[in-house]
Parts: structure tokens; C-alpha cells; sequence
């Protein structure tokens, strides 16, 4: 008991390992895997992002003839990034999202 | 006169569901069932629809806590099958990931155990620092759960040199806490009371049971893949197969602090000795006729993958048989002599993952219904 109340003392005055975080923001690592972004500009149309998705989340936009992510079915491996030879599809630092179904 | 208590499937000690039908004669219990089969997902199935690339994806989401052993192991099997040998640096990548993940989920396994036994404050600080382990694989492969990190033919992310400074200070950091956590195992009076002596598991039906992993392992069982059978960069590495002699919550407990220490260490060395080189192989996906067998050391033990192919870019069959799996026939003289309240912590000794294990439920087609597969018929099972 006694030897107990050092520490309780020392708990109560320090401030709390936990980040308050949706008031504080917290950045996550280089080369996080988050939202996907597309540059509908730079797509060629190869169709590569198609080819390597696990999820079959990507989906072509049959008005602008570019890529589209179903965000609900994608896992964020970041292998459409990966087979992109454009770079059209990156992966940003982005992960406070909902996942919207755009037809 | 004995009385049947069903547990689960909705759980007294685990998110997942699973039931077990325990048979008791007034405190103690007498005898067990174990009903697998509650979380089946068809993934061996689907394993068979979709090519070898995206399989890797698949196999990561068996089971979240030990995705990486997952993903690693099927590729490492796919290699296998393809008869390509990965470039050594991503063998050492995979090792550190592999190392993370065991630490991980071993602190994991500490956090749920110590509340199992009304040990909340640990439960908090074993979490606390679990953090770390989560935020050194974020910056290794980008995501704090899920790796994305293997690929067949090596790996697809680096561990570059201004990532190292950060990693090791959250190595020590852990070090320090699991050093501490070793030493708390070993004195606190409500650790000891709830652990020595409950559910204890001797060495002989530790192999008479094929207990696989830190369960075997603390029934003094000297079985380690790493060792047994090493892949990836376990070969140059220096570590040390922890074994205890009890059988007991407590020694299982202790085997995985004590791997904890040594998987540090192991990632020291790791980051030390990296050799410099490529990170991938090209493979041609169209691989012909072929089988193999693949066994990793998860953080629950022994994981055996099973690969045939037959020309094409899809597999013919994967199986996947997992630790827990491996390990559940001996939850049965855990439990039997012992009494209805030590039956969560000792269910938990056995860090048992049902998301992993569920694949072998039947179901017949024509008539609907569901029949309940021994364990028997399941060891002789073949598709």
C-alpha cells in the first residue's frame, strides 16, 4: 500500500499517454497507404490499375473514360499505385474518410 | 449427475464466436466439446477462383493479428511451387516483419490475458506499448494492421537507412516494458494465483496431441519452425528456443515474454545485418503442374500452407491449416479437473484465433443440412 502511493502520485501528475486525437491531429508515417488519389489528366488508359486490383474495386467512368475507386470494396493495398506507369493513381497520407459509392 | 454448460458461441473470453459444451459435476469440469465452424468464410475456395497475385491479398485476411505470417507463407509456398528463390534482402525484410508481428501479438496475448483475469491496469499498459510495435510496422510497410508488404518473388517495400533510428528506439522501448513485464509474471501475487498450476498441459499429451507453437513449447516440447525447418533469414540468424517445463497458464505465459525478448534482439540483428541487393525477383505467373508444401512459425505456432498448380495463373488448391487448429485437441486436458472459472483464461493460453481456423465446417448441398465433422474425419480429411 505504501509503496504503492509514489506511483499513483507520479500518475496523477503526468499528462496521459493518449493524443486527443480528433482535436490533434496525427500524421502518419511516409508511405502510408491511404485514399487513393486519381489525376484524371495523366491516365492513359492502359488499364494496368484493372489488371492488378485483388478487390475488382476499379471500375472504368463511362463519361471521362478514367478510372474510378469503389472505395467500399477497396483494401488499400496500393498495388493499382504500383502498376500505374503514369502515376495517375497514388496513395495519400489521407485516411479520415467515409466511403462514398460515386456511379 | 453431471450438468451440460454451453459457452458460446457468443463468448465469455473471445470476440469471436465458437462453442464449446462443457460438462460439469458441480464446479469441476468433467468433460468438453469443441464446435468449430461458427466464422466460416469459404476461403479455400476462393483461394481457387482468383490468380496467384491476388491470392496474396486473400491470405493476408484470414486472420488480421498474424496477417504477415499469412501472406509470407503463401508466397513463400507459391515460390516454392514456381521454383524461384527470392533475392536475400527481402528474405531479411520478411523476417523483420514477421518478428514485429510476433511481438505484437504476443503483447496482445498479455493484454487480453491479464484482463481474462481482472487485471485491468496491465491490460492498459501491454496495450500501451503494443503501440509502438504498431507504429514501427507502420513505417515499415504502411499500414498499421494489414502489411501489403509481401509479394510472390520478394517483397514490394524497403527498409530504408532514415527509418532505422526510429525503429530502434521503439525497440527499446518495448524492451524495456517486456523486461518489466517478465519480472511483474514472475512476483505479482494475482498473476501467480490465477496462473500456476490451471490448465496444465504435460508433455506427454503436448505431443500426443500435436500441440503445436508456445503451447508445446511451454510443455517442454523443443518445436520451432524457425529452427525445424528454417526459411526466410532464420538460417543467419542467432536466437534461442524458448521452452518451459510446466505446461501450466503460467509458462505459456512466460515462452511468449521470454520469444518476445529474443524477437528484439532478433530485430536488432536484423536491422544490423541487412544486406544490400534487390527487392524483387520477375516471375512468370503461369506456373505448370506442380505441389508444395510451405510451414511458417506464427506467433500461435506451426501454419502450413498447400499449393497445387496446374499450368494456369490460378491455383488449383490452396490449403491453409493453421496453429489454432493444430493446437485445439489439446484444449481438452487443459480443461478437464479444472473448475468453471478458470475456463476464459485458460481457453486464452492457447491465444486461440478462430478467424483463422474456421474453414472446415460441411454443409450438404442437396439436403441442407449441416453435419458437424469430428475432429477425426478432419485429421483424415482430403478435398
Amino acid at each position: 500500500m505504501v509503496k504503492i502511493l509514489p506511483k499513483v502520485l507520479a500518475n496523477l501528475l503526468r499528462k496521459p499517454f493518449t493524443v486527443k486525437y480528433p482535436y490533434e491531429k496525427v500524421e502518419p508515417a511516409d508511405g502510408y497507404r491511404g485514399k487513393p488519389s486519381i489525376t484524371k489528366e495523366k491516365c492513359i488508359r492502359c488499364w494496368q490499375c484493372i489488371r492488378a486490383c485483388p478487390d475488382r474495386a476499379i471500375s472504368i467512368d463511362k463519361e471521362t473514360k478514367t478510372p474510378v475507386i469503389w472505395l467500399g470494396r477497396c483494401t488499400y493495398c496500393g498495388e493499382c499505385a504500383e502498376a500505374c506507369p503514369t502515376k495517375t493513381i497514388v496513395m495519400t497520407k489521407n485516411f479520415e474518410f467515409l466511403d462514398q459509392y460515386e456511379k | 449427475m453431471t450438468m451440460v454448460i454451453p459457452i458460446g458461441p457468443q463468448h465469455p473470453a473471445l470476440k469471436e464466436p465458437e462453442y464449446f459444451r462443457f460438462e460439469v459435476k458441480g464446479e469441476e469440469i468433467v468433460d468438453v466439446d469443441i464446435y468449430f465452424g461458427y466464422a466460416h468464410r469459404g476461403i479455400e475456395e476462393t483461394f481457387a477462383r482468383r490468380n496467384y497475385k491476388h491470392n496474396i491479398y486473400l491470405s493476408e485476411r484470414i486472420c488480421g493479428i498474424c496477417n504477415i505470417c499469412h501472406s509470407t507463407c503463401y508466397s513463400m509456398a507459391v515460390e516454392r511451387v514456381a521454383g524461384i528463390e527470392p533475392p536475400e534482402r527481402a528474405k531479411y525484410v520478411r523476417s523483420l516483419i514477421l518478428e514485429l508481428e510476433r511481438i505484437h501479438s504476443h503483447l496482445l496475448w498479455l493484454a487480453v490475458a491479464a484482463h481474462q483475469i481482472g487485471f485491468d491496469t496491465l491490460f492498459m499498459l501491454a496495450m500501451r506499448d503494443r503501440e509502438h510495435v504498431m507504429d514501427m510496422r507502420e513505417i515499415i510497410s504502411g499500414g498499421r494492421v494489414h502489411s501489403a508488404t509481401n509479394a510472390i518473388g520478394g517483397v514490394r517495400r524497403d527498409v530504408t537507412r532514415e527509418q532505422v533510428p526510429k525503429l530502434l528506439e521503439n525497440l527499446d522501448k518495448v524492451e524495456r516494458s517486456v523486461n518489466y513485464y517478465i519480472n511483474l509474471f514472475q512476483t505479482d501475487r494475482t498473476i501467480r494465483s490465477r496462473c500456476e498450476g490451471v490448465g496444465v498441459l504435460t508433455r506427454e499429451d503436448a505431443i500426443k496431441l500435436c500441440a503445436v507453437g508456445p503451447v508445446a513449447r511451454a510443455s517442454g516440447v523443443k518445436t520451432d519452425i524457425r529452427v525445424d525447418d528454417p526459411y526466410a533469414a532464420y538460417p543467419n540468424l542467432s536466437f534461442e528456443v524458448i521452452t518451459e517445463t510446466d505446461g501450466d497458464v503460467m509458462a505459456k505465459g512466460m515462452v511468449r515474454l521470454r520469444e518476445m525478448v529474443e524477437s528484439v534482439k532478433m530485430v536488432r540483428q536484423i536491422l544490423k545485418e541487412m544486406p544490400n541487393g534487390p527487392l524483387r525477383v520477375p516471375v512468370d505467373l503461369k506456373i505448370p503442374p506442380n505441389e508444395a508444401v510451405q510451414r511458417v512459425e506464427a506467433p500461435r505456432g506451426e501454419l502450413l500452407y498447400y499449393i497445387r498448380s496446374n499450368g494456369s495463373e490460378i491455383p488449383e488448391r490452396v490449403r491453409v491449416r493453421t496453429p489454432t487448429y493444430a493446437s485445439a485437441p489439446s484444449l481438452k486436458p487443459m480443461f478437464v479437473g479444472g473448475t468453471v472459472a478458470e475456463i476464459p483464461i485458460v481457453l486464452w493460453s492457447l491465444d486461440v484465433c478462430f478467424a483463422c481456423n474456421d474453414r472446415v465446417t460441411l454443409v450438404d448441398a442437396n439436403t441442407g443440412k449441416a453435419r458437424v465433422v469430428t475432429m477425426e474425419e478432419l485429421r483424415r480429411w482430403r478435398s
